[in-house]
């Protein structure tokens, strides 16, 4: 049971000033395995937030971002899954699937991770899936104003991987379930 | 790591009654969770026979659910996702399989200890027969070791080997084991008791056992399902919550009442501690000692059907150790929860307990806890409020075991509250009259002890700065408790007195049925009480003086009340009063503006009235209230030796002639007092329990210190008649002018009255 956090487009300070204190809560330090960043931070205070909650953590760069180290793709293997990263702006049109698919074939990953939209979306298609955590604080983005603040959380076990997406809405948590599996490990494409 | 829990488990074998399997903790918890017969003595072979058809059920089952596995389910409820998420802080089922299944696996390693040790014994040959492969001890090594690489357990010859060594030798256990892992006893490899290759097949028998309950009265089952239970409208937990607050309030009525006020419920920190018992408050070693304690107590109800009880969670030993044990965990961190103000902080401590507690001593007082618990849970028919339950089956002296002497109080009805105030006012009016002749002793140990006591009371000042009246009140008692702990020591021969008024003070309160509005009556409790322990001792570390603050205001009694007390203690000793005032002036304004308890009465009044004349040297103001005070002194001799009766008091209610005697005598010391409609309802007598033996010399005590008392007084009146100072004394002010004549008065009165007490 490995527990993976997607998370990001925090945008603190400029957009919000803190995770929502209910999702500081939940988020304690022990528990999770792993984190996705997708960006968008801003400021290296999150960054060390972040790293205090699980010490294996992945940023992609966000065009907010103020560290300009961060890559713009990553992808990492945990469990039998492979993992993508990136933040989304790179991707036109912004948010739509089958310009992320193509990211998906291109960097060849099982799950691919990204964000930018402050939307939470989870697709399955051709034996992958596309997760976009949304935007943990709720900041708002270019697109719109009315934003729930959300993240995901990953829970790999073996070839199953079970999205558990927490949205704040009208300041409770609500949670939902995606179950997601993978066929037999098919050959790479090279 | 191994070889700890043995040994917590070979100590405990030692020190309780010899319990069967006791170094086997797998068996043990397997015989006492129900899954294996416990009925005495329960031969190998039965117990192997059980085992072996607990395997073939689970088997069955095991099959039955995974063949029909895949067909849907559309009638399923969908899982709570907010309780059941990974991040969810609430406590899973799978954390009460954990230790079952640890055990297990502990237990097949100390097997294998065992079966190292004594090889020997442990061979595999069949009848006799020896493997032609060398000589002996090499086939059996070789053997052995080939068993062992393939994980199944070593075959164990019954019917004894070629080996010289005689099975006798073995001490019991080892004997024991060997039969249990014999795979040659009855049922054959299914019914070794210790087995690797059914695991599985143990650890769901004693995880259904341990969450259904095995037909008695606490299910781990229902503490997680929100439905409400048949016998209340609350889910069970929530009711299981509220035993142990019950529970509390019994043992330690100011901490419970702190709580209260702190508005800490107690599912907010229970709800963890007991869906997985205690599995997260405690480290591995810890909670398998905690688990064997709470598994050996049955879990079968006790009650008759047609008893009324309050809990349904109490009504079984198992179900009443686990709120015994919540109810110690809370006492061992009382002082760090009663120094909280907030109820986040109170949670934050009650969530992270300390990581290596004295578990002996933790174990040991849960279990004398769990016996008070019992029999609090069985009404009484008469009764039908809860508060009326609580007096009438919870009044006894209970002293804890525990480091912390806290007396214990009951609740007590919204009523009660008048009373206790015009105890608490009473006594430190009988306590200025103590102190005003001088005991120049006694005010030179409680300055000892105040000025020891005084970077204690300065560090709890500052909860002071709260605006939360409560939590003001709270810390004052909680000073009040320790300061008076500290001068109980110093005063021997209050000392049994102190721990035992509490509870008649209260049950003082139980019988009077005066309405009163209460805004909280629980921290009246607390005022109570705090009040008996300081009552023999006058030491009050706590409000200042506000004589200006003081009018006829209804709304300010109990404040004016602590100001009388305060006042009377700095009678005697104005180091104390400047001492007290240094470490609580700034906070004074506050508390009195915080302060909203509901009035007292007219005594109160005049008492702060007098306090107030006193504290600051003015006599003249007010002299027609000090006659008042004066009548209220006598009370307050009647009141103390009425808590002097309750000395005796143990377990049982005893509504006897006893206390008829006590009311009579309490009745003329009424007739003789002015402000009789005050005390009409001598109802309270009915409820003080008086030791049997003890009453008799109780009263002779009581008339003789009174008569001590009143000596006392007397001489002090002497000695002011003769020089009265026309400058500030504080100590004798309130003695001076007119107010003489009715003191005078008043102790006649009280001679008589201890003249026939010492009669009885």
């Amino acid at each position: 049971m490995v527990l993976v956090l997607a998370i990001g487009d925090l945008h603190i300070p400029h957009r919000a000033p803190d995770l929502p204190a209910k999702f500081k809560s939940m988020l304690v330090p022990g528990k999770i395995q792993h984190i996705l960043c997708t960006g968008n931070l801003c400021i290296k205070e999150v960054h060390d937030y972040l790293k205090s909650l699980c010490p294996d953590l992945h940023i992609a760069r966000g065009e907010y971002d103020e560290d300009a180290r961060y890559p713009e793709n990553k992808t990492l293997t945990i469990g039998q899954f492979k993992l993508g990263l990136c933040h989304g702006h790179q991707i036109i049109p912004w948010g739509d699937l089958d310009s992320l698919a193509m990211l998906q074939r291109q960097l060849d990953v099982d799950i691919l991770v990204t964000g930018h939209t402050h939307q939470f979306k989870a697709y399955k298609h051709e034996a992958g899936v596309v997760i976009n955590p949304g935007s943990a604080t709720g900041a708002y983005s270019s697109i719109t104003y009315d934003v729930n603040p959300s993240f995901v959380l990953m829970d790999i076990d073996g070839l199953r991987v079970v999205v558990y997406v927490y949205e704040l809405i009208d300041g409770e948590v609500k949670v939902d379930k995606i179950d997601f599996k993978k066929t037999a490990n098919t050959q790479s494409a090279h | 790591m191994n070889s700890s829990p043995v040994d917590a488990s070979a100590s405990d074998a030692s020190s309780m009654p010899q319990k069967r399997f006791s170094n086997l903790r797998s068996v043990r918890w397997r015989i006492d969770l129900g899954v294996l017969p416990s009925s005495p003595p329960a031969s190998i072979d039965d117990i192997r026979r059980v085992t072996a058809d607990t395997r073939r059920r689970y088997a069955n089952l095991r099959r039955r659910l995974l063949i029909d596995h895949h067909s849907p389910k559309y009638g399923k409820a969908s899982p709570d996702l907010t309780v059941d998420n990974p991040l969810s802080q609430n406590p899973g089922m799978h954390e009460l399989l954990a230790p079952l299944v640890y055990v297990l696996h502990f237990d097949l390693d100390h097997l294998t200890q065992v079966q190292k040790l004594y090889e020997d014994f442990f061979s595999d040959e069949f009848d006799k027969i020896s493997f032609p492969e060398g000589d002996l001890l090499s086939s059996h090594r070789i053997r052995r070791v080939k068993n062992w690489e393939s994980g199944i357990e070593i075959e164990n010859n019954l019917h004894k080997i070629t080996n010289d060594h005689s099975r006798d030798e073995l001490d019991p256990d080892t004997r024991e084991m060997l039969l249990l892992s014999d795979s040659y006893g009855a049922e054959g490899e299914l019914g070794v008791i210790l087995s690797e290759r059914f695991m599985e097949h143990d650890a769901y028998f004693m995880f259904e056992n341990l969450m259904f309950g095995d037909q008695g009265v606490v299910s781990m089952a229902s503490f997680f399902s929100p439905v409400a239970g048949s016998n209340s409208n609350l889910p069970p937990v929530i009711e299981a919550s509220s035993a142990l607050y019950y529970l509390l309030s019994i043992v330690d009525s100011s901490l419970h009442s702190h709580l209260v006020e702190l508005e800490v419920e107690p599912q907010y920190f229970a709800l963890r501690w007991l869906r997985v018992l205690f599995g997260r408050e405690f480290c591995l070693d810890d909670l398998l000692v905690i688990w064997d304690e709470l598994f050996y107590s049955s879990n079968s109800r006790y009650l008759d059907n047609d008893v009324e009880f309050n809990f349904e969670v109490l009504c079984s030993p198992r179900g009443a150790f686990i709120a015994a044990l919540a109810v110690s965990m809370l006492l061992y961190v009382r002082s760090l929860l009663l120094a909280t103000e907030t109820a986040t902080t109170c949670l934050q401590r009650l969530l992270s307990f300390p990581q290596n507690p004295d578990m002996k001593k933790l174990i040991e007082q849960a279990k004398s806890l769990q016996v008070l618990a019992l029999e609090s849970n069985i009404l009484s028919s008469s009764c039908q409020t809860y508060s009326n339950k609580n007096q009438l089956t919870i009044c006894r002296g209970y002293s804890l075991p525990s480091a912390s002497a806290l007396p214990k109080t009951s609740l007590n009805v919204i009523a009660d509250r008048y009373w206790e105030e015009q105890w608490r006012v009473l006594h430190k009016d009988e306590e200025l009259r103590k102190q005003s002749n001088g005991h120049l002793s006694s005010s030179g140990i409680m300055k000892k002890i105040l000025t020891k006591r005084l970077s204690f009371s300065r560090t709890n000042s500052e909860p002071f700065e709260g605006n939360n009246a409560h939590a003001l009140s709270s810390v004052r008692r909680r000073l009040f408790d320790d300061s008076s702990e500290v001068i109980e020591a110093a005063k021997d021969h209050v000392k049994s007195e102190c721990n035992e008024s509490p509870v008649i003070s209260n049950n003082l309160n139980v019988g009077k049925g005066f309405p009163e509005e209460l805004a909280d009556q629980r921290t009246s409790n607390c005022m109570v009480e705090e009040t008996f322990l300081s009552g023999h001792n006058a030491l009050v570390v706590s409000t200042p003086t506000s004589p200006h603050d003081i009018g006829n205001d209804h709304e300010n009694e109990s404040e004016k009340s602590s100001i009388t007390s305060n006042s009377f203690l700095g009678d005697n000793d104005e180091e104390t009063i400047s001492m007290e005032e240094s470490c609580s002036q700034n906070k004074q304004d506050e508390e009195s503006t915080n302060m909203e308890e509901p009035c007292c009465q007219n005594l109160d009044k005049q008492l702060a009235q007098v306090a107030e004349a006193t504290s600051s040297g003015d006599v003249d103001s007010i002299p027609e209230q000090i006659a008042a005070p004066k009548d209220q002194k006598p009370f307050a001799g009647k009141f103390q030796w009425l808590w002097r009766f309750g000395r005796g008091s143990k377990e049982e209610n005893q509504e006897s002639k006893r206390s008829q005697n006590a009311g009579h005598i309490q009745k003329d010391g009424f007739d003789i007092s002015q402000c009789d409609g005050t005390y009409a309802s001598c109802g309270i007598n009915k409820r003080i329990e008086v030791g049997d033996k003890k009453v008799m010399d109780t009263i002779r005590n009581l008339g003789q210190s009174m008569l001590e008392h009143i000596q006392v007084i007397e001489t002090v009146f002497q000695q002011d008649k003769s020089k009265f100072d026309p400058l500030d004394n504080l100590s004798n002010n309130i003695l001076g002018g007119k107010g003489q004549g009715t003191a005078i008065a008043a102790l006649k009165e009280l001679r008589k009255i201890s003249s026939l007490l010492r009669e009885m």
